[in-house]
């Protein structure tokens, strides 16, 4: 058993913290660098967040079904996804693991794994302002 | 020394190395189930004759020749990838054995790919992207045999799993990795590298060195990988230079094949540092061939990592033993002696060693910082890189 009940426990609580990434003009503005459109797809809950980080472009983030053409996929369990804002998962040993699996231009999304150090404790906040420090003790 | 929460490391590559190897290709060819065989090289290379005696080898361990495609050019790209698996497809082939460089060996793995599986190259741009059982979680479908036969000592590319191909439209390389990638076969035989000019020999042998130092210091450094990544060094320094002044020293070439094929190793678990990562922009951008890149880098990039803390330094001591260089000091002294001691060999190689000479301009340097900082070689250097420093790394070595 996961640590996610359902997809909306992901939307709630990873899905919520893409949406308040976006709205950080100064941190998202870094991200936007990637210029890319990255499809997470999580398994257990089968789950999807589509983020869209063009240069020059408003910032989108769709949970669940999207329009968005993603150019570049990851495909994890969302407990690893969990963990790996909490800081606890190194992406280089996941991909070698084959826990996330990258298709496309991979390079663009290692480019941020520098620049999303600042959001785990962002991330773990949240987690106690929701209530949910269930998924902190249990990662 | 610290037992580590998890490395991987893989070598699966049956690899054999000796003399008079290239008429043996079919008999060692055919115990990895090929039966009908596309040779796949470049101009160059078989105009020396040497795909000639490996056609000859293969027919003579009972395996046929399907064809010879020779279109590779010095950097592959998706379109000849398609071009040489459609070749497989059309000559019956049912395996690729690969003549050549880098260029040559990445175009085989990759053209492999789209023969067993279908589709573009790209799309199949990733890691560990392949078909496999268990709803993608299993063990991934094999592919065509495929064997290979370097004819440089650097890249090492045939025994790793990945290819790296060039998007010309898009003026980028991409790269497909995964384990089914890995050769079948490697054979290594220095007559295989007697036409190999004396420039080539040299930046290609930086290659592996850069490899093995930056192996050996990664942040995904392991045992396994270490143990490959210091006799690798062994080998250099006792034939580098041999083999580059003296092409027809046949066991410098022989021990320099070996010594490329070992130093790729560590690549399999990750390890890898930011010589590559300043490198790949260079070539991207002023098509600075990678060894001549890596020759130009290694030394800043060690001066800059080795004064990044104590455990840092300590495996560049290892480095500096092996090399016959003094370990003692602060890390920024152990760097600075080792930086000096490749500096000198890449001089008495012939090789540039300053960035302006190869045709990076100053004004260069902020994109290909931007670009360096991005790579994903970065993620696993021991010592923590930003833009800015990558900014300053370059302007020292410009």
């Amino acid at each position: 058993m996961g640590y996610f009940k359902n997809e909306q426990e992901v939307y709630d609580t990873i899905g919520k913290l893409f949406e308040d990434l976006r709205e950080d003009d100064e941190l998202f503005g870094k991200f936007q660098k990637a210029n890319t459109v990255v499809q997470y797809r999580f398994r257990d809950p089968e789950s999807t967040i589509t983020v869209k980080m063009l240069d020059g472009e408003p910032g989108q983030v769709d949970l669940g079904p999207s329009q968005l053409d993603p150019e570049v996929t990851m495909t994890m369990d969302a407990d690893t996804a969990h963990r790996f804002w909490l800081g606890k998962v190194n992406v280089t040993v996941a991909l070698a693991r084959g826990q996330m699996k990258a298709k496309g231009p991979v390079a663009k999304i290692l480019k941020l794994v520098p620049l999303v150090k600042p959001v785990f404790p962002r991330y773990k906040a949240q987690l106690e302002g929701q209530g949910r420090t269930d998924l902190i003790e249990v990662a | 020394m610290t037992f580590k929460d998890f490395w991987q490391f893989v070598a699966p590559t049956r690899v054999v190395a000796g003399r008079g190897l290239l008429e043996g290709a079919g008999f060692e060819f055919a115990k990895e189930g090929a039966t009908r065989v596309l040779v796949v090289t470049d101009e160059v290379v078989r105009g020396t004759g040497l795909v000639d005696r490996v056609c000859d080898g293969v027919r003579d361990g009972g395996l046929e020749v399907a064809g010879v495609y020779d279109g590779v050019p010095p950097d592959s790209d998706a379109p000849v990838v398609k071009a040489c698996a459609e070749a497989g497809r059309s000559e019956g082939a049912d395996s690729f054995l690969a003549v050549g460089g880098g260029s040559v060996m990445d175009t085989a793995k990759a053209a492999n790919v789209v023969f067993t599986h279908g589709g573009e190259p790209r799309e199949w741009e990733g890691f560990f992207g392949l078909p496999r059982a268990g709803d993608g979680m299993g063990r991934p479908e094999e592919l065509a045999p495929l064997a290979a036969i370097p004819t440089t000592a650097g890249t090492g590319s045939e025994v790793s799993f990945a290819a790296v191909i060039k998007d010309r439209e898009a003026h980028l390389k991409f790269t497909v990795a995964d384990f089914p990638m890995y050769p079948r076969l490697a054979i290594l035989d220095p007559d295989a590298t007697a036409t190999l000019p004396a420039p080539i020999a040299a930046a290609t042998g930086m290659d592996a060195m850069t490899h093995a130092i930056e192996g050996y210091v990664s942040t995904e450094w392991n045992p396994h990988a270490g143990a490959y990544s210091l006799m690798a060094l062994r080998l250099i320094r006792d034939n580098l230079e041999r083999a580059v002044s003296d092409t027809s020293d046949e066991d410098a070439r022989g021990n320099m094949l070996v010594a490329a094929n070992l130093a790729i190793m560590p690549t399999s678990s990750g390890a890898i540092g930011i010589a590559h990562s300043l490198s790949h922009p260079c070539g991207a951008h002023y098509d600075v061939p990678h060894g001549v890149a890596n020759a130009i880098h290694l030394p800043w990039a060690i001066e800059w990592n080795a004064a990044g803390g104590e455990e840092i330094a300590d495996r560049y001591r290892d480095v500096n033993e092996v090399l016959g260089l003094e370990v003692g000091g602060p890390g920024e002294e152990v760097g600075r002696v080792l930086a000096d001691h490749v500096r000198d060999t890449v001089g008495r190689l012939g090789l540039p060693t300053r960035l302006s000479e190869v045709g990076v301009p100053e004004s260069g340097i902020p994109q290909l910082a931007e670009d360096a900082e991005g790579d994903g070689c970065t993620l696993v250097n021991p010592r923590e890189t930003t833009a800015e420093d990558f900014r300053e790394i370059y302007a020292r070595a410009l």
